[in-house]
């Protein structure tokens, strides 16, 4: 485990130094206190730390106070090493955020032995923070294809349609839905549902850019919101991930199932006045004109001077890319 | 090698702190004598000009250095020196410095006494 030690005397550092090298440290030693937090304030830093109380630049505790005030780091343990052994200094230690303190000279087995309890906090913290990560994915992804839950991509949508409002840059919004799945689910079972499920979802995901979101809409229905994508490129991207699903049959534990799924797509960089809803509306009317249109196709939405809800469904790929 | 409870450089402490470790004493027996005539003669200019905070703060590093080599005489006596800093007394602080040169004297001495067996 790596720990760092600050101190301004040679002594003292090569003590702890080679001290802690023997019981399996990887040790960093500075001889300030700015360096100390510098190395502390690190996302990657030190999360153990051995600081000396009287430091130049920096002293021990205003080094505590200094990690303490950075909310988004992992937890530092510290402990103040002192000659001071005065009850009103100890409190001030403690108090400027300090776990531990040791009285100078130190004996290296009560130093070890303190280490290990800053060792059980750190793990203790980093059980917490994984169950807390755990929680939170559960909270905002879907528990079957593990992508964004419904509430989560709405959000998404919600604000990047404001961004590309403020900033005029072209976003596509996609809403999938896997064909014939009613009938998937009734001839083999909904467990080769889930399965079509989780393997269309990992396919969209597969097919988007890392700053893109996929999530899922409903039961069959996924909502792709492909950011900075203009209208040149977002049929050529929209059958892309058309074809993710369509071109290879789906490994299901029955053998393989071929799927595909139509589209409604609405692109712009014109937004208007309307909301995330009507924008849904349309997209979902585009799906559903898709579908009307003989499904495993792609349907966009009307452009803004247009009076039908739809524009066209695009019967062929090649059609398509020709548009 | 002189091992006995010296209460000038008590070695045997020394040698349990760093878990018998000669040639770690070694090196900072020579840390020690090659960073202490600088943090001395900052203590006797502090001394010399009437700085207190200045005594007070030499002092107290000198006084964990000396702790760190188990050199308890010097550490109790630059402790003596830091506290005179810290209550500003100015008049008892020289006869203290004396004192602490004649026991690092002292004390030096003994390093160069220690020989370890490789």
């Amino acid at each position: 485990m790596k720990i760092l030690i600050a101190d301004d005397d040679p002594i003292s550092r090569r003590l702890l130094e080679k001290t802690l090298q023997r019981a399996g440290y990887d040790v960093v030693a500075v001889q300030n206190g700015l360096a100390a937090a510098e190395h502390l304030c690190k996302q990657d830093g030190p999360r153990l730390a051995l600081l000396d109380w009287e430091m130049p630049e920096l002293d021990g505790p205003a080094v505590c106070r200094e990690v303490r005030k950075k909310k988004d780091l992992g937890y530092v343990y510290m402990i103040l090493l002192t000659s001071k052994g005065l009850k009103t200094d100890i409190v001030t230690g403690l108090g400027s955020g300090a776990d531990d303190y040791l009285t100078k000279p130190f004996d290296s087995g009560e130093l070890k032995a303190r280490l290990r309890t800053g060792q059980r906090i750190l793990h203790l913290e980093g059980r917490l923070v994984e169950a807390r990560e755990n929680m939170r994915f559960k909270a905002t992804h879907d528990a079957l294809t593990s992508l964004f839950n419904r509430g989560v991509i709405m959000e998404l949508l919600g604000r990047e349609i404001s961004r590309s409002r403020r900033g005029r840059v072209p976003t596509a919004i996609l809403l999938c839905d896997v064909d014939h799945f009613k009938a998937i689910n009734d001839s083999h079972g909904h467990l080769i549902g889930d399965e079509v499920l989780q393997e269309a979802a990992r396919r969209l995901l597969l097919s988007v850019r890392s700053y893109d979101y996929v999530g899922r809409y409903g039961g069959e229905e996924f909502l792709i919101i492909l950011n900075n994508c203009d209208p040149v490129s977002a049929p050529r991207r929209a059958e892309e991930i058309r074809r993710s699903l369509s071109d290879t049959p789906v490994q299901t534990s029955i053998g393989p199932l071929s799927v595909t799924m139509s589209m409604g797509v609405h692109q712009t960089e014109n937004w208007g006045v309307r909301s995330v809803e009507e924008l849904l509306h349309q997209v979902d009317s585009a799906m559903y004109a898709a579908k009307a249109a003989g499904r495993n196709r792609i349907s966009f939405t009307k452009p803004e001077n247009s009076t039908s809800d739809t524009d066209h469904a695009v019967p062929t790929e090649t059609e398509q890319l020709l548009r | 090698m002189n091992v006995g409870t010296s209460s000038v450089l008590n070695i045997t402490d020394l040698l349990n702190r760093v878990d018998n470790d000669r040639e770690l004493v070694s090196e900072l027996f020579l840390i020690f004598k090659s960073v202490f005539p600088s943090h001395l003669q900052r203590l006797s200019d502090a001394v010399a000009k009437e700085l207190p905070k200045q005594v007070e703060a030499e002092s107290h590093t000198l006084k964990g250095m000396l702790l760190n080599l188990s050199a308890v005489r010097a550490a109790a006596i630059a402790a003596e020196l830091e506290n005179l800093g810290r209550e500003k007394k100015i008049a008892d602080m020289s006869e203290a410095l004396t004192e602490f040169q004649s026991e690092v004297e002292t004390l030096l001495l003994q390093m160069e006494s220690v020989e370890f067996q490789t």
